[in-house]
């Protein structure tokens, strides 16, 4: 496999321009043909190997980096699915019955996941304010799982859900992510949707799915 | 495209670069060698063309003569420095990975010729190694041979000039290895050592296999090996004496106000006049080396010291003054001179002892001051052995070398081919904390994911930046005139950070640190260091005409620098 100065560059981390020296010093193996260097993969690794240094190919850092962006709040939400009018008086009942209606898990599953939302809103409550809560597992969900996914669940009567300004819970975001990074980083994203205060007087109106991912997406697009 | 020109293609070649190497070293080596016997046998003509005018009173201006054309000839025709040519090579090694003029493989051999022939007291050994570095490194360039390549043939034009001119091919890999190159890897010993080979070939081949000095048998005692330590205080002194002379020489001429063949000639009428009193003291002196080696040298003692320090006095003027040619030949003839100074003296205070014969003292007097002129104790060593064949002196040769080398290090802490290097900072050896600054240069160091901001921008919407960046500096720009006025680091803004009052009252421009250290992309990355060591700083803005470019910091730096060690160092 042939690479060019830029590609080895990227490989070995430094700037094509100290590759260039390295070729005029000597210090790298390189072949020339018509005017045009390039090195040989094999021979550039065990060379890379023999002097100690990091040697890795761009394709499996470009991989790795894609792992974070991937997928947008409104599609992960239209996974999950909106639902209304979910019964319950406290905490408790209202996320047992929200559980019910994540289609992808069987029934053990969704008492499972309710055991650790519970666990978790004992640690501190989800509530972030203005009505709203994020229910989420202590833990990232374990590996079967690929893709985040976000229920949205509005309630049929306010509950209190000892959130940090006190106000009455009426809408849950049940959060479910693969890694504690995507976790992270849709987090900030509702977050950031919830600090708009229209966006909240929308969501009191209790809106369906469709008003809702496309307020979403609009939302989004201003990030 | 001429394939031939472009060996490192040819199916032998791709198989190992260390096969090329050694088939060119073999040419160099013999192409070195063929120039020093051309330098060798026409200083003998015109040595032997000047003989018959020696014996008039006016033969002082020969070598008048002698040194001022041969300044005229450096200075206006190839337009290159006095000197020996050593420090050249070595620097060129160092600095422009062994590139050296092809001018450089002719004109050190004229003008030393002009100089040495016309009686001016002084050695033909370096420029025969400038002219073989040149000769190595323009082959290189020839054959499109990367630096490190090119390296490893200037020092093989080197060890091939040396091999040669002294019919000893360990001399030349030695002297190659521990002063020209500085580095013992086994990519450049194998190389070298060819061409050291070819060299000594060539050499033998044409004016046959002659030891510079004929081989005498020594019966030497343990009281000689005793007397050798005493030998190497005095050879260590002399070395000293040389050394001071010739910088001292330099200095007085740098002050007289004439031209530059002027001055060389003035110093070169002076070692005529002393060579009309003493005539051990012209040229390079190999004759009478060669009699005190056989014993045959008859003046007593107090001659003896005369002619010793006359030759210091002569090399001096001569070299200090501007003329052209080495430090070896000299070193040999006051060696040899300092042994034989000692060994009269021994004679003289006990008479009694039965000392080893005295030209056993001029060898090793030869060996005590090479080794401490170049502070290489093996050069010395082995160079010794082999232009007088003979191995039964290794044992005080070893103490004399030794001895005299670390004395002189300790009054000189860099040898004469050294010091100037070293006092200006070019001595870049391979390896070492210098070189890896010198090779990595400040674009390859430069980190451009700064964020600019303008000096007037409100905190507020320096907040927002600071959520999407990644660096904790920032440089601040003139919004009118894209100027670089001053950094902002991320502490500036913490006293601010949480009180949202003053999010709109307080300007990027208020808070910036306006009087920073900057530096320009062409510094060198020593005087960098030393400004961030100097100062504490982590990271140092590059600017440009009032544009900032980048930063440099130690973070970065010490990345690269590893990277650079790692691949430096290991082969």
């Amino acid at each position: 496999m042939k690479l060019t100065i830029d590609e080895v560059a990227e490989c070995l981390d430094v700037p094509s321009s100290t590759v260039e020296r390295w070729i005029r010093q000597g210090r790298i193996p390189v072949s020339k043909s018509s005017g045009a260097c390039f090195f040989q993969k094999s021979i550039l690794y065990v060379w890379a190997k023999k002097h100690n240094l990091p040697f890795t190919l761009p394709e499996e850092k470009i991989t790795q980096i894609d792992e974070k962006k991937s997928d947008s709040l409104c599609n992960v939400m239209s996974f999950g699915g909106v639902y209304h009018n979910i019964r319950g008086n406290n905490v408790d009942e209202v996320l047992a019955s929200s559980v019910k209606n994540i289609a992808f898990l069987d029934e053990d599953g969704q008492q499972m996941l309710l055991t650790k939302l519970l666990e978790r809103e004992e640690m501190a409550s989800t509530g972030i304010g203005k009505g709203i809560a994020i229910p989420h597992p202590r833990m990232p969900m374990d590996e079967t799982m690929e893709e985040p996914v976000i229920t949205t669940c509005f309630l049929e009567h306010p509950v209190d859900f000892n959130a940090v300004d006190g106000l009455a819970v009426f809408v849950l975001f049940i959060l479910l992510s693969p890694s504690v990074k995507i976790h992270l980083y849709l987090l900030s994203k509702l977050a950031f949707c919830a600090r708009d205060a229209s966006f909240v007087e929308f969501l009191k109106q209790g809106p369906d799915e469709k008003a809702l991912l496309e307020r979403v997406e609009r939302l989004e697009k201003s990030l | 495209m001429k394939p031939w020109r472009y060996p490192a293609r040819w199916a032998l070649f791709k198989m190992d670069d260390r096969l090329l190497l050694m088939f060119i070293g073999a040419i160099v080596g013999t192409c070195s060698g063929i120039a020093a016997l051309a330098l060798n046998h026409s200083l003998h003509f015109l040595l032997e063309a000047l003989s018959h005018w020696r014996q008039h009173w006016w033969a002082f201006v020969l070598p008048a003569a002698g040194a001022a054309l041969s300044s005229l000839f450096l200075e206006k025709i190839v337009k290159e420095g006095a000197g020996h040519g050593v420090p050249e090579v070595i620097y060129s090694v160092s600095r422009y990975g062994g590139l050296i003029r092809l001018r450089s493989a002719f004109s050190r051999l004229i003008s030393s010729c002009l100089t040495i022939g016309s009686g001016g007291s002084a050695g033909p050994e370096a420029p025969v190694v400038m002219s073989g570095s040149a000769i190595g490194s323009n082959i290189a360039r020839f054959f499109s041979l990367n630096d490190r390549q090119r390296v490893t043939l200037v020092g093989c034009g080197a060890a091939g000039a040396i091999s040669s001119i002294f019919n000893a091919p360990i001399s030349g890999i030695v002297f190659t290895i521990e002063v020209i190159l500085g580095e013992w890897t086994a990519l450049n010993i194998i190389p070298i050592a060819i061409a050291a080979v070819a060299g000594t070939e060539i050499s033998r081949a044409l004016q046959g296999d002659q030891i510079v000095f004929s081989p005498q048998v020594f019966d030497i005692g343990m009281g000689d090996i005793f007397a050798s330590i005493g030998l190497a205080v005095f050879t260590a002194i002399a070395s000293i004496a040389l050394t001071h002379g010739l910088r001292s020489m330099h200095q007085i001429s740098g002050k007289v106000k004439a031209p530059l063949w002027i001055r060389a000639g003035i110093g070169g009428s002076c070692v005529g006049i002393i060579g009309l009193f003493l005539p051990v003291v012209l040229g390079e002196g190999y004759h009478f080396v060669h009699t005190m080696i056989e014993g045959n040298f008859t003046p007593g003692l107090a001659f003896v010291a005369v002619a010793c320090m006359a030759k210091i006095l002569a090399t001096s003027l001569t070299l200090g003054w501007g003329g052209s040619g080495g430090i070896f030949a000299p070193c040999l003839v006051i060696g040899s001179l300092t042994g034989l100074t000692y060994h009269r003296m021994l004679s003289a205070i006990w008479p009694s002892v039965n000392w080893v014969n005295e030209g056993c003292y001029a060898l090793l007097g030869m060996a005590g001051l090479i080794s401490g002129m170049l502070q290489a104790p093996l050069t010395g060593i082995f160079l010794i052995v082999e232009i007088t064949g003979g191995y039964a002196v290794i044992l005080p040769l070893i103490i004399v070398s030794a001895i005299s080398a670390t004395l002189c290090h300790y009054i000189e802490p860099s040898s004469f081919y050294l010091k100037e290097l070293v006092d200006r900072g070019h001595l870049l050896r391979p390896g070492t904390d210098a070189r890896v600054l010198s090779d990595l240069s400040i674009k390859e160091l430069l980190e451009t994911d700064c964020v600019c901001v303008n000096q007037n921008m409100p905190i507020r919407e320096f907040i927002k930046i600071v959520e999407n960046s990644r660096r904790n500096y920032f440089p601040v720009e003139d919004d009118a005139t894209g100027e670089f006025v001053g950094m902002l680091h991320l502490d500036d803004i913490r006293p601010y950070l949480f009180n949202r009052m003053l999010y709109d009252a307080v300007l990027v421009g208020q808070i910036m640190n306006p009087n920073v250290e900057t530096v320009l992309p062409d510094d060198d990355l020593t005087e960098i260091l030393h400004k961030m060591d100097s100062q504490r700083l982590f990271s140092i803005p590059v600017v440009v005409n009032n544009r900032f470019v980048g930063m440099i910091s130690k973070a970065t730096l010490l990345d690269k620098y590893r990277k650079e060690l790692m691949v430096q160092t290991t082969s």
